[in-house]
């Protein structure tokens, strides 16, 4: 959870999620490409956005969530709104 | 079986008629609920505009395109929803675009229903404040999420009142109660609910006893109201404001006579004329059940829209390919213009509907099985 967690739990819980939406057998790496490499599509993201906001009690801004390309860009963007480094 | 491309154009011949390649067919996905651009009253009207006042404004509402027509509509709007401030716009889609972008700024927080309209998610990306989604039809979230929001900076909580895809409706007394109980405003979009809910069309907030507590409601002229249009009203009297800085209510001409002439016919009827929404239900509820007994399952309670889910795309156009055959045009929605990426065969009701074409319409979907 969000107190005391680091990039590396964030990345574990962003990446259990997105494994359970992903579409491909491709690894989920942070320089995964959400959209090209698991082809999941703009709808599926904002469920797994809701998820994950869920889990780190934030409220990812829909402008933000529209510059997440990569896993690491999900990944930096809720390390941020949880206010961990 | 051949699947035709879903496009579609007609011959209008009535508000539940018109003809398609020469045939006759049966209307159920027109948003035409009321079924008043047919009515004399509202014909009249419009032709009368035209007679007198010429064939549009050709001008801005700021400056040329303000008629003393578009104030009476204002004020007819003003005392049918028991208003303090009302502002007429071009279309519906403009008047959610012009009201969200300028009620909220930078600094401020939008909250947004998840499955809203297109034009909502456009009007917030006009805003320069932050858009923050919630839980299709969710207070719990909405509370949520309202009470993780800095302290500083103004909330405007932005919901619909009957969603144009599934045909639901909001719990407009639960949304009033957080959004006033958090410090938010509450703007809703009636755009499909005004002419079917509420006493004569009022909407679905007088419905359900809130229409005095919404901040700001908006709405369109296109569908119960018989014509082209929007409008924002609401209880605060700073809504005026508005017509000197948004965009969307300034660069752009002002609805013709004719449009104006038919909204306040239609409103005129809606109020003093026979009580259109009670028809409109009771052939809702003739469908829903028929669509029912027939083996659907509508995705939602009887309403003026029933959308049938279809288990995936390629059997949704199948299936709305052969409804045209039998000669009933229904509204094919697929993603990703639908929420959760659901293919559906969406029909709309109308008081014009007769107890006959609603029993030929179930007849077809029948035959579908
Ligand atoms: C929920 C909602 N809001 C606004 C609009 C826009 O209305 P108009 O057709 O007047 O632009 C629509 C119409 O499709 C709608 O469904």
């Amino acid at each position: 959870m969000a107190s005391g967690t680091d990039q590396k739990a964030i990345f574990e819980d962003v990446a259990r999620v997105l494994s359970t939406h992903s579409h491909t057998q491709a690894p989920i790496r942070p320089e995964t490409r959400i959209g090209a490499d698991l082809e999941i599509d703009s709808v599926e993201i904002f469920d797994i956005v809701m998820e994950l906001e869920d889990l780190y009690n934030i409220s990812l801004p829909v402008e933000a969530a529209s510059d997440i390309d990569t896993v690491q860009d999900l990944v930096s963007k809720i390390g941020q709104l949880a206010n961990v480094r | 079986m051949t699947s035709r491309r879903p496009t579609f154009s007609s011959e209008i011949l009535s508000p539940t008629r018109a003809l398609v390649d020469g045939r006759e067919i049966i209307l159920a996905g027109t948003n035409n609920y009321l079924g008043l651009t047919f009515s004399e009253a509202v014909k009249s009207a419009a032709i009368d505009a035209i007679a007198r006042q010429g064939t549009a404004t050709t001008g801005s509402r700021l400056a040329n395109g303000t008629f003393r027509e578009h104030i009476d509509l204002e004020e007819d709007l003003k005392t049918f929803f028991r208003a303090k401030s009302a502002v007429v716009f071009t279309t519906g889609y403009q008047a959610n675009l012009a009201a969200i972008s300028t009620l909220a700024g930078r600094g401020d927080h939008l909250l947004i229903d998840a499955d809203s309209h297109a034009c909502i998610y456009d009007g917030c990306r006009l805003s320069e404040a932050e858009t923050i989604r919630f839980r299709h039809n969710s207070p719990e979230d909405l509370a949520k999420r309202l009470a993780r929001l800095p302290d500083e900076g103004a909330r405007l909580v932005v919901v619909e009142g009957l969603y144009s895809m599934l045909g639901d409706v909001a719990p407009l007394d639960e949304f009033v109660a957080v959004a006033h109980e958090h410090g938010a405003y509450l703007y809703v979009d009636e755009a499909h609910s005004v002419g079917c809910y509420g006493d004569r069309g009022r909407g679905l907030a007088e419905e359900l006893g809130v229409l005095d507590k919404i901040d700001f409601l908006s709405g369109t002229f296109s569908k119960s109201f018989a014509s082209i249009g929007g409008f924002c009203v609401s209880r605060h009297p700073g809504l005026d404001l508005m017509r000197l800085v948004s965009r969307p209510y300034l660069f752009t001409a002002s609805g013709s006579p004719s449009n104006v002439a038919a909204a306040r016919a239609a409103m005129g009827e809606m109020m003093n004329g026979p009580d259109l929404s009670r028809e409109l239900m009771e052939r809702a509820h003739q469908l829903h059940a028929g669509l029912t007994g027939a083996g659907f399952t509508p995705a939602s309670p009887p309403g003026p829209i029933i959308a049938i889910p279809r288990p995936d795309e390629l059997t949704a156009v199948r299936e709305w390919n052969r409804l045209l055959e039998a000669g009933i045009y229904v509204n094919l929605a697929v993603p990703p213009a639908t929420p959760h990426a659901k293919s559906l065969l969406r029909l709309s009701v109308s008081a014009a509907h007769s107890e006959d074409e609603i029993n030929t319409i179930i007849s077809a979907f029948r035959e579908l099985t």
